[in-house]
Parts: C-alpha cells; structure tokens; sequence
C-alpha cells in the first residue's frame, strides 16, 4: 500500500549517516564507557574463546554438532549466554543426549539459540534495563523467544517461559565478535 | 518480545480484531501466515519471523475438521491461555490479536505438530507444500523470467528485510505471498524468487538438506561480502540464517550467521529490545541519550526515538 508519508520516511532514512546524530560529549545514561573503540584485530572469536574455557565443553559440543560453531566464528556480534557444563548437568537425565541426537538437531539448535542474543549486551547493560523496567527486563534472543531478566542482590538472574533461572557467575568475557557470560543453568524456549 | 503459540485445532475463524494495519505502517501488525502442513487432521500452523508490527498479527492456517478448539497462548504469560478460540468449519484458522509487539509468531497444533509459515501474504499452503514454502519448485522456476505484474509493485518487504535487500538500480525487491521476489527494474521481468521462511519456521540443520529449488543466491546485502558463493559454497538465507551448503550435495554444513530480523524503519522497536546492544567499537559514537537511543540488529544500528519507540533510521551498517 502506498503511503507516501512512510516512503519519504523511508528514502531518508536509507540516507546511512554516519557520526553525525551523536553529541560530542557523553551524556548520562551511556553505560559503555568503553573509552576507546574495541580493537579486535587481537582479540580471538566467542568460539576461540568457548573452544579454550575446558568448563563450556558440552556448550562447545552441541553448537558443533548444529554448526553455530561457525556462527560465534563470524562477524557476529552476538551476545551468548554459555551455560557451563554443571548447567547442563543440572538438566533432566537424558535430555542432553535427546538433545544430541541427528534427528533432533533442529530442536537443539532452537535451544542454542535461545543463549544467542543480537548485538553485545554488558552485564550493566542488562541492569540498566532492569532499573529502567523496574524491576524487570525482556531481552530478545536470535531465536525467536525472550528472556526474562531482573537482579538478585547484585547478580542478574534470566529466565525462560517456563520459570527456570540461571544467574550470570561470570559477565563480560569480551571477544572480538561480541561477548560471553557464563550461566548456572540452561535455558528452554517453549 | 512475546512469542505466541497457537495450538489450533481445524479451521476458520477465531478471535478478531482490528489491529491490523498494512506493513508499511507505523509499527502496524502484520499478518503471519502459516501452512498446514499435510491433510487430514486439524492443523495449527507456525508462523515465525513473520510480520512486523506492533499492534497485532494474523495467523492464518489451514485445516480439516472442525469444531476443535483453539488456543492462544502468550509465551510472557508463562503457558496461561489469553482465551479460548472456538474454530469453526471452514478452511482457515484466523487468529488476531491485540497489542503485542512481537512480530514472531509460532503456532503448534494440538498434537505437537509444527506448521511452516509463508510468513506474509494472503492464503495458506496446499498440504504438503509447507516444507517447500509453498510453491512447488517447478511452478517457481516458470515464475523467473515472467513479467511482474503492476499491482504488486508495491508489497513491499518487511521493515528489517528492506536493509537486507535494498532497492538499486538494477532491481527492486518485492514481498508476494511469503516469498521475495527480485525484479529487473529495467525489463519489468522476475528474475527471481525464494521462500521467506522455507522450513517450517525451524533453523535448517547441519546433515539437512538445503532445498536449493530457488538457487537464489539471498545472502542479505549486508552480508554478501563475507559470504560469496565458492566452488565449494553456497550460501544461502532462510529463517534467520545464512547457512553454508555444500554445493556438490546440497547438504547444510553449518549456520554461517544468524539474523534476528526484528528491526526496520518506520516500526516500534519491539519488546525485547530495552537493553542497549550497540558493539563495542560504536559505543563512543552512539550511544543513550534523552532524545536518542541506538540499538543493533543484524550488522545495522539503528536510531530509535524514546518517546515514541518509533525506530527512525538506520544509522551505520557495521559489515
């Protein structure tokens, strides 16, 4: 349907400006303080990283099996919630090796993907939103279904649809395509 | 965002409510439309990454049977049902619903079964046709090469897919019916097509096999220069991945990106989104403020209003 007030929008809005929308100076409310830019010519991938950390071995594993082992090697970025081997022993006996057989791939990747989240995403950033929900936060994942986050003391705590938690014990891993925070538990989208 | 399961039973009608607004819109809802995927039994349909809009959507579902009910769940509901659908007996299951921001919709029939959504466009598929997006390949192929016929010239693709595959000189993109269509700007001619959601809403697996029917190269733009065709490569779009298939056997070998497709021009920023996700690197240019707030999706920023979650522009592409 035509509506030229949506086409004007849109043909200035594929105009790509770039820089020139921000202040110059850092205004309150900027969580990043990043200082300089990242340089990620040194810093190895999210998947260098996970491959590296002995503790993230069935995570490593099961994005392998799938293939997103080649997604956290790419451009990204992404933000991934790893949930570290004793997470995923904390599930249901048998349900890691459901999980990994070849005719459940797709439902595994689904899984996986609930801990990929678009864009880097800091612990503070997830706080920040947390106060500004007061209390509660929804983040989007790549794969389609959200989590649920809010604070216990000062850990922040995800959850899925069906209630269960996972704390974030280690924040902040940054790589060059983005970031790792590692999980106590593993998520399930519906 | 809020992702909605819709265990449906047979067909027709459910709820309905305006909400409805065309894609181009601000923020309007968006019909998501999904297939049944075989015949017989009452079918739900899936509809994932479809539509974006933050007023409501459509999903639509084809279905034998009737008088099963249908139900609507909202995933932020933890599992408690927004309502009970009564299905009645004709071939489609309509659900609308209000004021949700998601622009994804999955929809599960009563039995477990999952339904591939064509996404956007008027219709469900003929049973069967649902894993292929609903076209058999073979109509597709007599589709490339066929003039594009006017009327069409303005259904224009989703917010997020109009950065991914951005007008030129030589083609303009077009959304008909859940699949994109690449048209010869000069020649007015199809040059192309491929499904938008092509498997059932789910990701394709390594050890599947990719259906290269529409041997479209659809690397979003964005994308293409990290992801050429190879002589052993091919790459290729399809529900939220770029996925690398070996070209000899046609068999997925992995998921080279993931794409989230939830933020365009001119929509509201969808739930989900509250958390600044800006990479590092860009963070000292765009950044939070009062009047401007920057989030990431699929290799772009965008600047989105505050006020109006209204995301106004897209500001850089990053790739």
């Amino acid at each position: 349907m035509r509506n030229p007030t949506i086409r004007t929008a849109l043909a200035t809005a594929m105009i790509l400006v770039a820089g020139c929308d921000a202040a110059n100076k850092p205004a309150d409310g900027n969580v990043a303080g990043s200082g300089k830019a990242a340089n990620a010519a040194g810093k190895s991938t999210i998947a260098d990283g996970l491959a590296g950390n002995s503790a993230d071995s069935k995570f490593v594993a099961a994005a392998k099996s799938v293939g997103l082992d080649k997604t956290l090697a790419g451009p990204g970025p992404y933000t991934v919630l790893v949930p570290d081997d004793a997470a995923f022993g904390k599930l249901p006996a048998g349900t890691l090796d459901a999980l990994s057989k070849p005719d459940s791939r797709a439902q595994l990747t689904g899984v996986l993907t609930y801990h990929i989240l678009p864009g880097t995403i800091l612990a503070a950033d997830i706080a920040k939103a947390i106060d500004n929900g007061k209390g509660k936060a929804v983040l989007a994942t790549m794969g389609g279904a959200t989590l649920t986050a809010t604070k216990d003391g000062d850990k922040i705590v995800l959850a899925d649809a069906a209630g269960t938690k996972a704390t974030i014990t280690g924040a902040d891993d940054k790589r060059s395509n983005g970031i790792v925070h590692q999980i106590d538990s593993v998520l399930m989208p519906s | 965002m809020t992702k909605w399961i819709l265990a449906a039973g047979a067909a027709a009608l459910a709820i309905s409510t305006p909400a409805l607004a065309d894609r181009g819109g601000h923020g309007g809802g968006q019909a998501a439309h999904a297939n049944q995927g075989g015949g017989g039994k009452a079918h739900g349909a899936k509809a994932d990454r479809g539509g974006h809009g933050s007023q409501g959507f459509a999903a639509h579902g084809g279905g034998k049977g009737q008088g099963h009910a249908a139900r609507l769940v909202g995933f932020d509901d933890h599992g408690k049902g927004h309502g009970n659908i009564k299905v009645r007996g004709n071939d489609r299951v309509v659900v609308k619903s209000r004021g949700f921001d998601d622009s994804r919709v999955r929809v599960v029939s009563n039995d477990g079964n999952r339904f591939a959504a064509n996404g956007l466009g008027i219709g469900g598929c003929p049973p069967g046709l649902a894993n292929k997006g609903c076209m058999p390949p073979g109509q597709a192929k007599k589709l490339v090469g066929t003039r594009w016929a006017s009327p069409l010239q303005s259904a224009f693709l989703p917010a997020a897919y109009r950065n991914w595959y951005p007008d030129n000189n030589d083609y303009l993109y077009r959304e008909r019916d859940g699949y994109v269509y690449r048209i010869d700007r000069n020649r007015g001619l199809i040059d192309g097509l491929f499904p938008m959601f092509s498997n059932d809403g789910n990701y394709f697996a390594v050890g599947q096999r990719y259906p290269l029917d529409y041997d479209f190269y659809n690397v979003p733009t964005q994308y293409q220069s990290y992801y050429p065709d190879s002589s052993d490569y091919l790459y290729r779009y399809g529900d939220g991945g770029i996925y690398q298939v070996n070209r000899s056997n046609g068999m997925v070998e992995g998921i080279a990106a993931l794409l989230a497709g939830d933020l365009g021009v001119g929509q509201r920023l969808p739930m989900g989104y509250g958390a600044y996700n800006v990479p590092l690197g860009y963070r000292d240019q765009y950044y939070d403020t009062a009047d401007t707030m920057y989030r990431y999706n699929d290799g772009y920023i965008y600047r989105v209003d505050p006020k109006t979650q209204l995301i106004q522009a897209v500001i850089s592409a990053l790739i």
